[in-house]
């Protein structure tokens, strides 16, 4: 009796973990069939305003389903390491072309090291690594190891860098992972348009340094947009929105200062020849639209004053604003309710956006309304996380910019983060090179105590204030949270400095429609199996065979709660798997019921029957889901994207089973005897 | 309900006709694959292909000239299950702006009055494709292994090699039969995919499932019945797991069965391919795995005096 309670009180547990994993999934599709019943498009935004926190939750912590069930792409990446090779190489010429053709052609059926090759063939023509990637005094080994971490770092840069656009594309649940040492893949649900895309992941990377408006300045054009809102303009873009507080929370600024002593800047490789292309490919094309009439460069007014006076003046009316109730707040102030102005001891300004409100903020500035009032040289940028959370809403700051960038990447020669030892906080030294070094000195030198923003791709990584004047091309960033974060702009600093050229190996395109058809037709034949099997079972086990059903639904609904609690991909083999479970789980119930007849058959009372039978099929049970689990485990490792769902769904499927055939089946089995039943109807 | 009943077929005895009926089966199966050969699918060969939705049913050869004077040449055109669903494959890859989108234009610029929706587009490397075909076998020789080593550790060696052996026996077969409608059936659109990988390794672990079960069942009996010759405790314990094996295999055929009725186009490979194995599976373990293992004790008696299966006794 003891141990039947144990049994069946994991059994409960079991259930309802599964049933709590599950409920998200419901509550989705209760949300989706919700959406889809509301008539007009108003409604539906409506109603998702009101339940928008409920709605996302369910969302992300439903089964996923694969890109082929509910359509997308998907697309693996390679770095292209000739490419890379040939613009990290000091001189361009035909011979070292000529190489790198050559080792591509030869490395394309072989698992060989591009680089490796690329010795071997240079040394061919009497030509070493050293000749176009190092300095005379460098050792050819260390020149060659620095380019395969070269080649390594490539794809981290590479990675940051579609982050970033897919991001900003809007795409729900994106999939970006590294595989292997030089690939890619990303998986886009819902996404159809291909060439978009392709351009989106190839586009080469955009690094700008771009000055941070004046406060002052930057006021002035927030108001004139707040203004125009408040006066009944544009009310449709303002929907109902939950009511959230920003609190006041301290954001600590980064400081660029001037570090005359660069010993600690390696010099490298000169990689700057090249020439970045200010071809915007990065699929936001709101602020492509707004590109026309730059002007001059210095039409902004550079004034050294003290933003102090801020406060008195033009942001008096904002913080009396803030006491009236959020409504009233929202309803004056619509602009300023969506961008808040956020103000700091030091006179410092910044403006802070809720996650929720990005979009519809950059919708707004697309507004050939609002782009009259903007002056043509002022851009906008968020940052590229969150500055902090509040309520559970994540927080991003809203940058000002000039238009016309003072810098881009081209100049930049190195990056590199570390923890400085003195401060023992982390820090990125940045190099350019001489013709950079120059505007460099030039542009800090005019602009100390303000902020100059990190852009890539149309993002801003970082906005330090200049302390100093800086000469000689070296930088030094400090003022970050953490070495991850230095790290990150290390990497967005190199990714506008060396790109890291990509091409599409493999790309994988399911439109919605199929998809659709694909989950009915599996669900159908699911539905089809189990009808079957669950009748057969009764036909022929009767009463034990309705005990084995309700083990294969409790099969099911664990294998579904587990793939839920993995945050686990349903494909349609996985569907295909889930049809297997439910022929292969029924084989331990006929394995134990086969012999429990056999034993009742030689004369064996009813309880000692069931006691032999379970224990004897158990070595056959176990033995043939450990051989099949682990055919299901090589097939994980081996397979990519859908059969890996198809593998991992039969692996739980086959865990899952060792409980629900053997446990769930005999508890209901050892309640009946001892409670005095001598015959159990086994078919 | 009952099927079988104290039985005592003699299964074993005869298996020498078995073993010329499987090796008929494999020679006639292979010299087929290897001669009219398998579609090998975009996933192993590389290419791109392009599934389209037309909204009225539309013949082949339209969109054939549709190709063609889009420049596509040699693109291989077919339907998928009805009239309207038109499959387009070519070998070419197609740098930056790829064929596909050339695909497209050709069909929307000269198939009028007749508008379509993608389905799906694939486009493989020849470099992934070479990856996935070793990966492919590297999986199937991997579990092969990995099979033997924990049969020979839960049975004995001869029984992990004869479970094997088995499973070799299924692949091939399998093989061979698909080869077989594939040449009889071209509608079916089998070809080698992942997809169909993933049934070969499915089929491995179902057929080792159904010998592992028979198997125990010996490990067992050859401790109840010592005396016994291994083909009679053999014969016995295939006869008593029959049962089981008959309701299994039906299941688990009834399953995939449907799967391959009702799973759609994109199962169908998977589907086909498991529906063989489930068969071959099933008979395998009795005329392959567990014959295998009678003629090796028979020939290890014959040269070692009388041991009458006390080495699988003691070490189970």
């Amino acid at each position: 009796m003891k141990k039947n309670r144990f049994r069946i009180f994991l059994t409960l547990l079991f259930l309802g973990l599964s049933l709590y994993f599950l409920y998200p999934t419901y509550k989705d599709y209760q949300f989706n069939k919700e959406i889809s019943n509301l008539k007009n498009a108003q409604d539906s935004a409506a109603f998702f305003d009101k339940y928008s926190n409920d709605i996302l939750k369910a969302r992300d912590n439903r089964i996923k389903l694969g890109l082929d069930l509910q359509g997308g792409m998907y697309v693996i990446m390679e770095v292209d390491i000739a490419k890379l090779l040939n613009d990290l190489a000091k001189k361009q010429d035909d011979i070292l072309k000529q190489v790198l053709n050559a080792t591509s052609e030869q490395t394309k059926n072989t698992d060989e090291d591009f680089v490796d090759v690329v010795e071997v063939k240079l040394r061919e023509k009497g030509l070493s690594l050293k000749a176009y990637y190092g300095e005379i005094r460098d050792e050819e080994s260390t020149v060659k190891s620095t380019l395969k971490t070269e080649v390594e770092n490539a794809i981290d840069r590479a990675i940051q860098v579609v982050r970033n656009r897919i991001d900003q594309y809007g795409v729900s649940e994106p999939v970006i992972q590294k595989k292997g040492s030089s690939r890619l893949v990303v998986e886009l649900p819902g996404v159809s348009n291909v060439q978009e895309v392709r351009k989106l992941l190839q586009g080469t990377a955009l690094l700008e340094f771009k000055l941070v408006i004046d406060p002052q300045i930057a006021v002035k054009v927030m108001e004139k947009i707040n203004t125009y809102m408040a006066g009944g303009n544009l009310d449709s873009l303002m929907k109902a929105d939950s009511l959230n507080n920003i609190s006041k929370n301290e954001i600590k600024h980064d400081s660029l200062k001037i570090k005359k002593d660069s010993t600690s800047i390696t010099s490298t490789k000169d990689t700057t020849k090249k020439d970045i292309t200010k071809k915007d490919t990065t699929g936001n094309k709101k602020k492509d639209s707004s590109k026309k009439n730059i002007t001059g460069k210095d039409s902004i007014k550079k004034e050294d004053s003290n933003t102090a006076g801020l406060t008195d003046t033009n942001l008096n009316n904002l913080d009396t604003n803030q006491q009236l109730s959020e409504e009233e707040f929202k309803k004056k102030n619509p602009w300023f309710y969506l961008v808040r102005p956020q103000q700091f001891q030091d006179g410092s300004l910044v403006w802070l956006v809720k996650e929720t409100d990005k979009a519809k903020v950059l919708k707004i500035l697309e507004k050939k309304e609002i782009q009259d009032l903007i002056p043509s040289e002022i851009s906008f940028a968020f940052s590229n996380r969150s500055s902090f959370v509040d309520n559970g809403e994540k927080i991003y700051t809203f940058y000002i910019l000039k238009k016309e960038p003072e810098l881009t990447g081209g100049v930049v020669v190195n990056a590199r983060s570390n923890i400085d030892p003195t401060s023992n906080s982390p820090v990125v030294y940045m190099e350019m090179n001489s013709e950079g070094s120059a505007d460099w000195a030039r542009i800090t030198g005019s602009n100390i105590n303000k902020q100059i923003a990190i852009v890539l791709d149309n993002v801003v990584y970082s906005a330090p204030v200049v302390r100093n004047k800086i000469t000689g091309g070296n930088s030094q960033i400090e003022g970050m949270a953490n070495i991850q974060e230095a790290k990150l702009l290390e990497i967005v600093l190199k990714a506008g400095a060396l790109p890291a050229p990509l091409t599409i190996i493999e790309e994988r395109t399911v439109g919605p429609s199929l998809g659709e058809d694909s989950i009915q037709k599996g669900l159908y034949s699911s539905l089809i199996a189990l009808i079957l099997v669950a009748l057969f079972m009764v036909v022929y086990y009767h009463f034990a065979g309705g005990v084995a059903d309700l083990a294969l639904i409790f099969n099911l609904l664990f294998v579904m709660g587990i793939m839920a609690s993995f945050h686990a991909t349903l494909t349609l083999p996985g569907i295909a798997a889930l049809i297997l479970t439910i022929g292969m789980s029924v084989d331990s119930n006929v394995l134990i019921y086969e012999r429990i007849r056999e034993e009742v058959t030689g004369g064996k009372p009813l309880r000692t029957a069931i006691e032999i039978g379970y224990k004897k099929a158990f070595s056959a049970i176990i033995d043939s889901h450990i051989t099949s689990i682990i055919t299901a485990i090589i097939l994980y490792q081996f397979g990519t994207g859908p059969i890996q769902g198809f593998a991992l769904t039969l692996m739980i499927g086959l865990i899952a089973n060792l409980f629900t055939a053997i446990v769930i089946t005999r508890i209901i089995f050892d309640v009946m005897t001892e409670k005095g039943k001598t015959s159990i109807n086994f078919g | 309900m009952q099927f079988f009943h104290n039985l005592h077929i003699d299964f074993l005895g005869k298996r020498k006709v078995f073993y010329i009926i499987s090796a008929v089966l494999i020679v006639i199966g292979l010299s087929i694959f290897f001669t009219k050969g398998i579609t090998l699918g975009i996933d192993f060969a590389g290419g791109t292909e392009i599934l389209v939705r037309f909204q009225n049913d539309i013949p082949t050869d339209a969109v054939r000239t549709a190709m063609d004077k889009t420049g596509i040449i040699g693109a291989e055109i077919k339907t998928m299950g009805n009239e309207r669903d038109i499959l387009i494959r070519t070998a070419e890859q197609g740098e930056g702006s790829s064929i596909s989108d050339r695909i497209k234009e050709g069909l929307t610029n000269n198939i009028q009055g007749n508008s379509y929706e993608v389905l799906r587009i694939d486009k493989v490397g020849p470099k992934i494709g070479k990856e996935l075909r070793i990966s492919a076998i590297y999986a199937t020789l991997l579990s092969l292994i990995a099979i033997l080593v924990y049969l020979a550790f839960r049975f004995e060696f001869v029984y992990a090699l004869g479970a094997v052996l088995g499973l070799f026996h299924d692949v091939l077969i399998t093989l061979g039969m698909i080869s077989i409608f594939h040449v009889i059936f071209p509608n079916l659109n089998l070809e080698l995919n992942q997809g169909m990988v993933a049934a070969f390794l499915t089929l491995i672990g179902f057929s080792v499932n159904d010998t592992v079960i028979v198997f125990d069942r010996i490990r067992e009996n050859i401790k109840l019945y010592k005396n016994e010759d291994i083909l009679s405790v053999m014969n016995k314990s295939i006869n008593t797991t029959l049962s089981r094996t008959v309701i299994t295999s039906g299941t688990v055929f009834l399953t995939v069965f449907i799967l391959l009725l009702f799973g759609g186009e994109v199962n169908r490979t998977f589907a086909f391919t498991f529906t063989v194995g489930v068969l071959t599976g099933t008979y395998s373990s009795i005329y392959v795995s567990s014959a295998f293992v009678v003629d090796i004790k028979n020939r290890q008696k014959r040269s070692k005096a009388p041991v009458t299966g006390k080495i699988a006794a003691s070490k189970a």
